[in-house]
């Protein structure tokens, strides 16, 4: 095929798609902390906060999808009913809502954006993923399989995939995160309750806690490395049933587990503070200095 | 006469004889007689009267209805609570999720955890909770996977039961099934 053939193909492409979308674009009252719930299976949902006192939507439905939206005040809804409710077709909607609201989102595998809101985020997805970019107060984040990445200082984080990765980059005082299958990966300070669990999923964490706090790691079988800069107040409590323990973060060394097998670490930096229990099945555990 | 100074042919003369011995024997006649009499001699004792709600085939029909109301009753509760907050009833039957200290304590809530995964599971595979196909291919994937590091880590904790290391694992690992059972129930609510 010519370029030139190719050119009027994707303008025909292009062209025919965009006749088979609705543009949508409205808006409604709603108060500096008032409540929006979305609900948009396919596609994408993007919620940015503004300083104003109202919720203004726009995007780009399939054709024959209906964008049904209403309340005012306190509360609000919207939600996308297409003409299949079987085979949902993609709605990409980008929501402007107060700075302070409380931001709900549910969706099958339709992505969830959220940046610039302080108020509190409760988002659900099955098989899409999850990103949060900011300081809402807090986050309450869960899927099926989908993937969860929170870069900021929430003041309290509830993340929760099965086989999805989770990612947290950032600081904040009370955190859980928990998988299955997924990845976690964390980096970042200032944690002061914690709790990071898999069953097979490997956990990465790099940072440190606040002096005084609680931070939990439990795994079955995937690996666990804590990398932390020297001079970390920790009090580290290690049991790992039938897998190995190594310690490059202070000078003692892991005991030999009941029965012969597996490995135990009470272990103390920069005369503790920080209470850190982990506990392994067959995973790995490794502690670092990362400065 | 020891041990030492028994005699060989002594000895099989006796297990020959002991063998031949009867395996039971009969009371002697007069024996019966005298039990019968001694059973009649001795005062009688008076059944109690009882009323009729005393009686076993109404005990028994009672607690027939008592079974049967306490199951309806159940049934329309978990029904309820089920559709109307799937969350909410999971949270309330959920475990503690501090550590369990000895293994009856472990064992207490591990009833309490099968007995909601049971619950919620039920709603799952009834079809309360639409779920697509691949969404519940990928449900079992993870619960297959919780399921196994379950039977690992609980045959560990059979071979070492003072283990609270082994506990806490084991309760880490049933949490995270109950709240992904929950957590999948929950996505079917709008």
């Amino acid at each position: 095929m010519s370029l030139r053939g190719l050119v009027i193909l994707l303008s025909m492409l292009l062209s025919s798609s965009t006749f088979a979308q609705t543009k949508v674009n409205r808006g409604l009252q709603l108060d500096a902390t008032g409540a929006v719930r979305v609900y948009n299976l396919v596609g994408s949902v993007r919620i940015v906060g503004w300083n104003r006192d109202s919720v203004a939507v726009r995007g780009t439905l399939s054709k024959g999808s209906t964008l049904h939206m209403g309340g005012r005040g306190p509360g609000m809804k919207m939600f996308i009913e297409g003409i299949d409710e079987r085979n949902p077709a993609a709605a990409d909607i980008e929501v402007m809502v107060p700075a302070r609201a409380k931001v709900w989102v549910k969706t099958a595998t339709a992505s969830i954006d959220v940046s610039g809101v302080s108020g509190s985020l409760d988002l659900y997805v099955v098989g899409g993923n999850i990103r949060v970019k900011g300081n809402p107060a807090d986050v309450n984040a869960e899927a099926i399989d989908g993937s969860i990445t929170i870069t900021g200082s929430p003041t309290w984080v509830r993340a929760k995939s099965a086989s999805g990765n989770v990612i947290l980059e950032g600081s904040s005082p009370d955190v859980t995160v928990s998988t299955v299958s997924g990845k976690i990966d964390v980096n970042g300070t200032k944690f002061e309750k914690a709790k990071f669990e898999s069953v097979t999923g490997s956990i990465r964490f790099a940072g440190s806690f606040e002096r005084g706090g609680l931070v939990n790691f439990d795994t079955h079988s995937g690996s666990i490395e804590i990398g932390m800069p020297a001079g970390s107040p920790a009090d580290f409590d290690i049991v790992s049933i039938a897998g190995s323990i190594a310690n490059k973060l202070t000078s003692s060394r892991p005991l030999p587990g009941r029965y012969g097998r597996g490995a135990e670490l009470m272990a103390s930096s920069a005369n503790g503070g920080t209470r850190i229990v982990v506990r392994s099945f067959k995973g790995p555990v490794t502690l670092l200095r990362k400065d | 006469m020891t041990d030492d100074e028994l005699d060989e042919e002594m000895l099989r003369d006796l297990q020959r004889r002991t063998a031949e011995l009867p395996r039971e024997i009969a009371p002697p006649e007069s024996a019966w007689q005298r039990i019968a009499d001694q059973i009649a001699s001795e005062p009688r004792i008076e059944k109690p009267h009882r009323v009729f709600w005393q009686r076993p085939t109404f005990l028994a029909a009672a607690a027939l209805l008592l079974v049967a109301a306490s199951s309806i009753t159940t049934a329309f509760i978990v029904r309820e609570r089920l559709s109307d907050d799937l969350t909410r009833s999971a949270v309330l039957r959920t475990p503690s999720s501090s550590s369990p200290a000895t293994l009856a304590e472990f064992t207490a809530r591990e009833n309490d955890y099968i007995a909601t995964v049971n619950a919620l599971s039920a709603v799952i595979e009834g079809g309360q909770v639409e779920l697509a196909p691949g969404t519940v291919e990928k449900l079992r994937e993870s619960i297959r996977i919780i399921d196994a590091a379950i039977i690992e880590a609980r045959r560990a904790l059979a071979a070492d039961p003072s283990n609270k290391a082994l506990m806490e694992l084991l309760s880490t690992s049933y949490g995270q099934k109950v709240d992904l059972l929950r957590r999948t129930a929950a996505m079917g609510e709008s």
